[in-house]
């Protein structure tokens, strides 16, 4: 399974690459969060006592543009209708399921490498001087883009009713990042709101890198939440996403009317 | 306890089970029949969209599904390919069972949509080993079929193009040869010439002669270009996802009758009051009705006597497979006899 595996990623990645502005504005979003928000609450924060607001901000962001690199490109799958390669793949001979998979993975993959690009941006303007833990990160980073590409999975797979871009950035990418510890921690939210973070699979990752990038004891503005409990968070909604969205990829209900919508092209 | 469940649901939604390995070919074998679909049904809500159709294509023949818009022929190829669950009935593709081995089935056909299956930013040969990398052909053999098939198709001068930029009739040929790299035994094509002008519509007709000489592939064709068809070796005319009429053109045509008589006239139903005593019921249209003629020595000789100004032309002609098919589905054949 492997050859059509890796080149279905291959050419995902190819085509990643190749789209300059969609990189180039992947990278523009997070920093203007940082010159924006980041300078402003830092502003308004000293004056409270509270230290150093921007470095804070720096997980959250990258788990933003894993958010948006990693879940569009997924969530981009099933609608695809520009190009013809889904005809291609729903004839090719392996189980359906697996169109979902690989494109979990491209989309992981999609992510990681637009976060790759934010940490060295972010590094050379000086935002990880402090201490940071590279492998952490990593690990981080991979999860959390695991994570982000199987939301968009599973929502490609479940509905159509967010194919559209505002619309998923509306009841998608901002509940979700709003809602995940990204701007402010955790344990100062009111208990609903903090039980609505705790079921966020977003915070979990927000939280793993928080725990890369922020060390040292930090009262105010560290982890909410324990390594342990956030690789295992993401571990299990990623695995049970993916699953549930590779079942339903190969049921009939999704599977027939997209047939359908290939078979007749624009129209009907 | 639920983990293993949940593990094996995975496998088996992969098909990484024992089913991927069944080889199915022997089957095929024993039957001669390519394609062979019993009770075949598909209902969409109270629709029967596809009403219980059986199918038997040999080996090697070219076998062409026609039929009104809406009769069912895109929801009977999704059935034998894979991508659409008969309600009930089924059918075996190439000696696999469509319901229980659909990634087998998948393995040993080739389908061309009507809209193109290609990636418009890779170039034509790019896309060809995409493809052959989703059939896990091995790099050389793909290269060597891909050079292959460029020069049956005379896409050879393409190669390098994105396919975006090729024109319609090209893009459809490589599109056909992208549906039989991995030498499928069963080739579906749905309205392959659709949006084609005649000339592209006649080469691309060309290169799937050339590839059942070449390849002895089986090829199921649907179109709404009746003359097209006429060089099947079997046609099924579908109606209201019936099978209303089946058999060789050539043998189709002769049991129509000797000719076709259309009366041009603006008062079809006189006409028809007036001739149907003599040549039966015929079928109309707004301004003509035509007469399915038995006798091989007809002549029109004796009718011009009975001209009237109710009469503004009169000609007799051989049927062809149009006719057969306006006459199946506008009350069908036989219904003088019946
Ligand atoms: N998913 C679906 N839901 C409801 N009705 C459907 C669905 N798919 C097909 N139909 C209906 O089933 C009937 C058969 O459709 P089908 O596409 O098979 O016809 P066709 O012979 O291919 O027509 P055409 O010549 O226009 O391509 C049509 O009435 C169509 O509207
Ligand atoms: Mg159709």
């Amino acid at each position: 399974m492997w050859r059509p595996l890796w080149a279905i990623i291959e050419r995902e990645l190819k085509w990643t690459v190749r789209q300059r502005s969609r990189l180039v504005s992947a990278m523009v979003r997070p920093l203007l969060w940082l010159l924006t928000v980041g300078v402003g609450f830092e502003a308004m924060l000293r004056e409270t006592g509270a230290a150093n607001y921007r470095a804070f901000l720096v997980p959250g962001l990258l788990a933003m543009v894993l958010l948006f690199g990693a879940m569009l490109a997924s969530l981009s799958m099933v609608y695809d209708r520009e190009s013809g390669v889904l005809r291609m793949l729903i004839m090719a001979p392996f189980a359906h399921s697996w169109i979902v998979v690989a494109r979990w993975i491209s989309a992981t993959l999609v992510g990681l490498v637009q976060a790759a690009m934010l940490v060295v941006l972010l590094g050379v303007m000086g935002y990880l001087n402090g201490g940071i833990s590279a492998p952490l990160l990593a690990v981080g980073l991979l999860a959390t883009s695991m994570t982000c590409a199987s939301v968009g999975i599973l929502i490609a797979v479940s509905t159509r009713a967010l194919d559209n871009f505002a619309v998923v950035m509306n009841f998608v990418i901002f509940p979700v990042f709003f809602l995940s510890g990204a701007l402010y921690p955790v344990r100062h939210l009111p208990p609903w709101l903090r039980l609505v973070a705790s079921v966020n699979p977003f915070s979990y990752g927000v939280d793993l890198l928080k725990h890369a990038t922020i060390r040292g004891p930090a009262p105010f503005f560290g982890a909410d939440f324990g390594i342990g409990a956030d690789l295992l968070g993401l571990a299990a909604f990623t695995a049970v996403a993916v699953l549930v969205a590779a079942i339903r990829f190969s049921q009939d209900s999704v599977l027939e009317p997209l047939a359908r919508w290939l078979s007749n092209g624009r129209g009907n | 306890m639920a983990l293993p469940a949940l593990l094996r649901t995975a496998r088996a939604v992969l098909s990484l089970g024992p089913a991927e390995q069944l080889r199915p070919e022997k089957a095929f074998a024993r039957g001669g029949l390519a394609v062979s679909a019993w009770d075949l049904s598909k209902n969409f809500g109270k629709l029967k969209a596809v009403d219980g159709i059986e199918l038997q294509i040999r080996e090697g023949e070219f076998f062409g599904l026609l039929g009104p818009n809406g009769s069912g022929k895109t929801t009977t190829i999704h059935m034998l390919t894979t991508l659409a669950r008969p309600t009930h009935g089924g059918a075996t593709v190439a000696g696999c069972d469509v319901r229980a081995q659909p990634v087998s089935v998948r393995r040993q056909i080739g389908l061309v949509f009507q809209e193109s299956a290609l990636d418009r930013n890779l170039t034509v040969e790019e896309n060809l080993r995409f493809a052959g990398a989703l059939y896990k052909m091995p790099a050389g053999l793909a290269r060597a079929r891909i050079d292959e098939l460029l020069q049956l198709f005379n896409l050879d001068a393409k190669r390098r193009t994105p396919a975006g930029e090729l024109s319609g009739g090209m893009r459809r040929a490589v599109d056909v040869a992208r549906g039989v790299l991995h030498r499928p035994r069963v080739l579906f094509l749905d309205e392959p010439t659709l949006g084609l002008d005649p000339v592209n519509r006649r080469a691309l007709w060309q290169f799937i002669a050339r590839l059942r000489r070449e390849e002895r592939v089986t090829v199921l064709v649907t179109t709404h270009y009746l003359e097209e068809a006429a060089a099947c070796d079997q046609v099924a005319f579908l109606n209201a996802g019936r099978i209303i009429g089946r058999g060789a053109p050539e043998h189709l045509i002769k049991q129509f009758g000797a000719y076709v008589l259309e009366v041009e006239s603006p008062d079809p139903d006189g006409i028809t009051a007036h001739f149907s005593a003599r040549l039966g019921v015929g079928l109309k249209t707004d301004a003509s009705v035509s007469f399915r003629i038995a006798e091989e020595h007809f002549s029109i000789a004796g009718l011009e006597a009975e001209l009237d100004s109710r009469v503004r032309a009169m000609h007799l002609r051989r049927p062809d497979l149009n006719d057969v098919y306006l006459w199946l589905i506008h009350g069908g054949f036989g219904g003088r006899e019946r």
